[in-house]
């Protein structure tokens, strides 16, 4: 029987949570506020807690939930995507024709769990640097794996927007990684 | 859809290839465009080796967890909680 405390849930999986939720929220009070609200749940729906998956499976399945709560109440305090940086530093990118302004790099092959770890690394850095809520969509998406479809419906955002949001932080990231010197170790 | 679609164009579909199921016109245009431009094949390569990286389950690599403040602040929380 796996222990119904809190206190112990806290202590067992309390990092582990927090550092689920801090890759998708890019912010430490945010992944604090999720950790707790979580636990909370948690607490009260413990009767619910039928016991066949491991505490830290349970736990993180409501972390998932109080993540998206969290951004959904981001987004409705922001003006969505129209930001004119974003979109100047989109165009930016690309030449008046429409071709990419400079080349792109390639990035190796990073087949060691050493290099791998390095580009994960980078990549959650490059994410940090991002606008919090396009971070934070991005991240759903990417890290989370939720689907877009999904995503929109659930934060209560157009499909455009959703959509928008997620090409340009991937055009971001990519020219960041770029910026960060990285082209692959062993490439 | 134009004969050929420009590098900025091409990006957006590679990028919605990702999110969802492009029709024919689309696929066949982003095909077309990626067999003769390396800069946009680097793009569309470039992010699904983002989300395969992003994606890696990763729990061994430990950064940072809670901080004591917070894990004090919700330890005080719960036991408020338990104490109702």
């Amino acid at each position: 029987m796996h222990s119904l405390d809190a206190h112990t849930w806290l202590a067992e999986h309390g990092d582990y949570l927090f550092r689920v939720a801090r890759r998708q929220l890019h912010s430490d009070e945010l992944a604090e506020d999720a950790v707790q609200d979580t636990l909370l749940a948690a607490l009260s729906a413990r009767e619910r807690y039928a016991g066949d998956a491991s505490p830290r499976t349970w736990l993180t399945g409501i972390l998932k939930h109080k993540i998206v709560d969290i951004i959904r109440r981001r987004v409705r305090e922001v003006e969505l995507p129209r930001d004119a940086d974003g979109e100047e530093a989109v165009d930016a990118l690309f030449a008046q024709d429409g071709h990419w302004a400079e080349p792109l790099r390639p990035w190796g092959n990073p087949q060691t769990e050493a290099e791998l770890g390095q580009l994960r690394r980078v990549l959650d850095e490059c994410a940090d640097r991002l606008k919090p809520v396009m971070a934070q969509v991005f991240s759903l998406r990417e890290v989370g794996g939720m689907e877009t479809e999904v995503i929109c419906k659930e934060l209560g955002i157009t499909p455009t927007n959703c959509w928008v949001l997620l090409h340009r932080a991937r055009l971001f990231m990519r020219q960041c990684l770029e910026m960060n010197g990285f082209s692959g170790a062993g490439a | 859809m134009k004969w050929m679609t420009t590098c900025k164009e091409t990006t957006e579909l590679a990028s919605r290839a990702q999110d969802e199921h492009l029709n024919f016109g689309e696929r066949l245009a982003l095909r077309m465009h990626l067999a003769i431009c390396t800069n946009c094949a680097r793009f569309a390569q470039q992010i699904q080796d983002m989300r395969k990286v992003l994606r890696r389950d990763a729990t061994d690599e430990a950064g940072p967890g809670l901080s004591d403040d917070a894990r004090q602040r919700i330890e005080t929380e719960l036991q408020n909680r338990l104490d109702r």
